[in-house]
């Protein structure tokens, strides 16, 4: 039946051509919206992979940038059994960076005590130097930094040059290649100039990176870690009133609120920081797998959002694919009828409208899993550290089935149209 | 010309059948109790004026259509009693079409048309050497893989008899099968029809308002007004 089925489809070419191209643009648009999402997981997948260690952030910050927490845990960290190196961090936002808005893509200041860095085994970004040098405890207090070759290509720089960030003017030593987009956004500099560029008080940091000794189970020290911090209240490190208007910098209009903000706390009394619950660690310590967890709830959203956009184009091209059919089956009455007369039953006829719906759903399937999987390496060799979309092989075989069914549905009612139709009424009406 | 009831005995007996079709808001009554016989293994002409209910009575006995009254029975069985199923399958096994406009599929080769009432089934080697013998035989053999637009009118009526030969049909039935055709071409219609009911055995019957095919022995019905004229 599918050869017979395939020749019709071949005798009306443009009819055929055009059912096609509404189903292949629906299920490329589907393979295109959803490999934004897949491009997410596998950007996370890939980024956190390549991160051995453990991060210890404030519960629910959802990147290190949000996240503060007293820089004097340092040593009672570093105490933890099994534990290798603790890498205090500082995050900031970079806003300017060569006088234009860093916004799309994003730059971070990544502040890395530079004398711990030292002592990693490994550091993603010092593996993946691909010019000059990564920097070392030499290069602490200075204005020397390291940065990503999409940062470098953008304001086309290279080592020795130097790039003037948020007023500073910052002297390139190296640059680095993660081929991850959510790494290679940092500008990497001494702690000290992070903290005082990102108005990060001198007590506070934003994370610990935590490189486990060989052998050791990341549960167990992050149980360690938990056991040790539980209990500590949240308000010990939280920034003062004196140190939070420092942190709005020059913003006057929050200056001028200081003397009421102070006059209110001197009648009422500083309010008491929320506690933890007993037992209750107030960190998070983030392992690669948790890290991943939590994109994928993000991206969940997303699919979500991506899966509503999808029905609107598929069901546009499951109209168009009806349409279609049923403009075909108008066409052909009289070729049923003959059918008919010839012996066919009605089932001969639903099932060669099925054939012919389900290879122009599997036509279209292929076409559109192909032109999707096209679309995103073009966009990914056109915006190689904006975006980064996947297709993976589950996606492109999930839209290949998925336009196979929607093309045999698509063709049902028209089919059945068809076949309940008496075979003289066919024949008198064509 | 023979009566039915003594040349050859009845395989089809119609009682008192109605039909009757609604064409937009007119009701146009085609049959009005029709009541005849149409003997085995013999060429049948049903023979009358445009409109006097020919095609309707031969769309009947094909079990392309119902009767609104009335009994159809063919060799022995109840036309008239048969399901959906049943009448599908009357079709596909015990009667060949040929219609006057020749009705092939376009798409299709000469040889491919004829086995279309095996499409579902799926084509076998033997069946095809049977389309191919059969095309042959009504002198189409250097015409097996053209398709109906490369085929003269001739050519194509002769395609669709031997699509309604393939499957040795008891019952075929010809509605008008030369009224596209000039009468050279006709008459070769006719001497195939011939040959293949002696090869066969197969009745046929044949609507037509051309009287001039009908032959010494040959069974014709007459039909006026939607009921059988007696001269």
């Amino acid at each position: 039946m599918f050869p017979f089925a395939f020749r019709n489809l071949l005798s009306r070419p443009l009819r055929s051509a055009l059912a096609l191209c509404g189903l292949t643009v629906a299920i490329a648009g589907m393979v295109g919206l959803f490999s934004v999402a897949e491009g997410i997981q596998d950007t996370v997948q890939s980024t956190f992979g390549k991160m051995p260690g453990l991060v210890i952030i404030q519960p629910g910050a959802p990147i290190p940038l949000f996240s503060r927490l007293p820089a004097d845990w340092d040593a009672e960290l570093r105490s933890v059994e099994g534990v290798h190196v603790v890498h205090p961090e500082v995050w900031a936002r970079a806003h300017l960076v060569e006088g234009k808005a860093a916004i799309s893509p994003p730059r971070f200041l990544f502040g890395s005590d530079l004398e711990r860095a030292d002592q990693l085994l490994f550091s993603i970004y010092r593996e993946k130097i691909v010019a000059g040098r990564y920097l070392t405890a030499e290069d602490r207090t200075t204005l020397h930094c390291v940065i990503s070759k999409g940062i470098a290509e953008e304001h086309q720089c290279t080592v020795g040059d130097t790039l003037k960030v948020d007023g500073k003017l910052l002297e390139i030593v190296g640059i680095y290649d993660t081929k991850s987009l959510f790494l290679d956004v940092a500008i990497i500099i001494d702690i000290a100039l992070a903290r005082e560029m990102g108005k990060v008080g001198t007590d506070t940091v934003c994370n610990f990176y935590v490189e486990p000794q060989a052998a050791v189970r990341y549960a167990d020290i992050a149980d360690r870690i938990n056991a040790l911090l539980a209990n500590r209240g949240p308000g010990a490190w939280q920034p003062t009133l004196d140190q939070a208007l420092d942190l709005a910098g020059d913003n006057p209009a929050l200056k001028s609120l200081a003397p009421l903000a102070k006059a209110a706390l001197a009648a009422g009394g500083e309010s008491k920081p929320p506690q933890t619950s007993p037992g209750e660690a107030p960190i998070e310590v983030r392992s690669p797998e948790d890290w991943s967890d939590q994109v994928q709830q993000f991206t969940a959203d997303l699919d979500l959002f991506l899966a509503i956009m999808t029905t609107i184009g598929i069901t546009i091209a499951f109209v168009g694919i009806v349409n279609t059919m049923l403009m075909s089956v108008s066409e052909r009455i009289i070729e049923f009828g003959i059918l008919k007369a010839n012996g066919w039953s009605s089932g001969n006829v639903l099932t060669l409208i099925g054939c012919e719906s389900a290879l122009l759903g599997l036509g279209g399937g292929v076409l559109g899993a192909f032109v999707g999987w096209v679309a995103t390496h073009a966009v990914n060799a056109r915006f190689p550290t904006r975006i980064h979309l996947y297709a993976s092989p589950k996606l492109l075989v999930a839209s290949l089935l998925f336009s196979c069914v929607l093309g045999m549905l698509a063709g049902l009612y028209p089919a059945l149209r068809a076949a309940r139709m008496a075979p003289m009424e066919a024949i008198r009406r064509g | 010309m023979a009566d039915a009831s003594t040349a050859n005995p009845p395989c089809i007996n119609v009682s008192n059948v109605v039909k009757t079709y609604r064409r937009g808001v007119d009701e146009v009554r085609a049959l009005r109790g029709l009541t005849c016989q149409i003997p085995q293994g013999r060429l049948s002409f049903i023979v009358g004026p445009s409109g006097s209910g020919k095609s309707s009575l031969l769309y009947l006995l094909g079990g392309l259509d119902r009767p609104d009254s009335g009994d159809i029975s063919v060799f022995g069985r109840p036309l008239t009693e048969f399901t959906h199923r049943e009448r599908d399958e009357f079709r596909r096994r015990e009667v060949g079409f040929i219609f006057q406009n020749f009705n092939l599929l376009g798409n299709l080769s000469a040889v491919d048309n004829v086995l279309v009432p095996f499409l579902p089934q799926g084509i076998s080697a033997d069946l095809r050497r049977q389309a191919v013998e059969l095309l042959t035989q009504v002198g189409l053999a250097k015409r097996l893989d053209h398709r109906p637009n490369q085929l003269s009118g001739g050519e194509q009526q002769r395609v669709a008899i031997a699509r309604a030969l393939l499957k040795r049909p008891l019952l075929v039935l010809g509605d008008e099968p030369t009224g596209e055709l000039d009468s050279t071409s006709g008459a070769e219609i006719y001497r195939h029809l011939r040959q293949l009911r002696d090869q066969h055995g197969s009745t046929i019957v044949v609507v037509t308002h051309d009287r001039s095919h009908i032959e010494p022995g040959d069974f014709v019905l007459t039909i006026r007004d939607g009921t059988l004229k007696t001269d």
